[in-house]
């Protein structure tokens, strides 16, 4: 059983694992959760699907994903910028997950937006049932 | 006019899929590429058949915020009935599942709660007969 406040620990867990700029080792992070680290990986693991390494990997590709959408920024600013230290395994890891190289994505979403906003058609419709902005996007990639 | 369709958000479709057939044990029912995501739908086998739950990704803003609320107040984000829920409670158990509610006795219903792995808490009730 997990307590209200060992869930609330392990959210804030969560965001630690989401920052860019600490990159705090995954022991400091379980020491703040209050747990061994062989305990605090089990747990976060069986809530939240992922361990916290796959969480922090998942977490910057989400957020790579984001800046390249922007393109103001270059492939190689948005590796370092989301916490990866090596250009050529941030474009292996973005290209097997992501389905196409990181270049290749920044020029995909090069739609017009208000400088520094999210791209309307980036924000999927949901919780209307994905009938928003989402279903246009197959007809923003043709356009491009 | 009917309710045939709920959805939840989730914060990864695959192990969402993956969780909610494998684990919970509903059936795919619909997957229509969208985009970048797709239009996920299950279904539970102990029926009604034709309703359906969607797996919505949690991709937009305002759904993530809504989602992690949620979460950290320990609310769930819906309920699925089920006859027997000490037998569930020990299956999902079994497979890992963590819960942050025992069956516990609430008057009409006994209710459970705990963590899908895609970032929601969910309820499971039994009517007390």
């Amino acid at each position: 059983m997990l307590t209200h406040d060992a869930l609330i620990r392990l959210c804030r867990a969560r965001d630690r694992l989401r920052e860019t700029d600490g990159r705090a080792p995954i022991a400091e992070i379980a020491r703040e959760a209050g747990l061994s680290p062989y305990h605090f990986i089990r747990q976060f693991a069986a809530v939240f699907g992922a361990t916290p390494h796959q969480y922090r990997i998942e977490a910057r590709l989400e957020q790579a994903k984001r800046l390249l959408a922007l393109g103001n920024h270059s492939v190689t600013d948005v590796c370092f910028e989301v916490g990866f230290e090596s250009l050529g395994s941030f474009s292996d890891l973005f290209s097997r997950r992501v389905g196409v190289a990181p270049s290749m994505y920044r020029r995909r979403w090069q739609v017009p937006s208000r400088a520094g906003s999210l791209p309307r058609a980036l924000i999927p419709g949901c919780l209307l049932l994905m009938c928003g902005e989402a279903a246009l996007a197959p007809a923003i990639f043709k356009k491009h | 006019m009917r309710i045939k369709l709920n959805s939840i958000v989730v914060d990864n479709q695959d192990k969402a899929l993956r969780f909610y057939t494998e684990v919970l044990g509903f059936v795919k029912s619909k997957e229509i590429p969208v985009g970048e995501f797709r239009w996920l739908t299950v279904v539970s086998p102990e029926g009604p058949a034709d309703v359906e739950l969607s797996l919505e990704p949690n991709a937009n803003p305002a759904a993530k915020r809504y989602q992690e609320e949620l979460f950290q107040q320990g609310i769930p984000l819906t309920a699925f009935e089920v006859d027997d829920i000490r037998a569930e409670y020990e299956r999902l158990k079994k497979h890992g599942v963590v819960f942050t509610m025992e069956p516990t006795d609430t008057g009409q219903v006994t209710v459970a709660i705990f963590a899908d792995t895609c970032g929601n808490l969910i309820q499971i009730y039994q009517h007390v007969k």
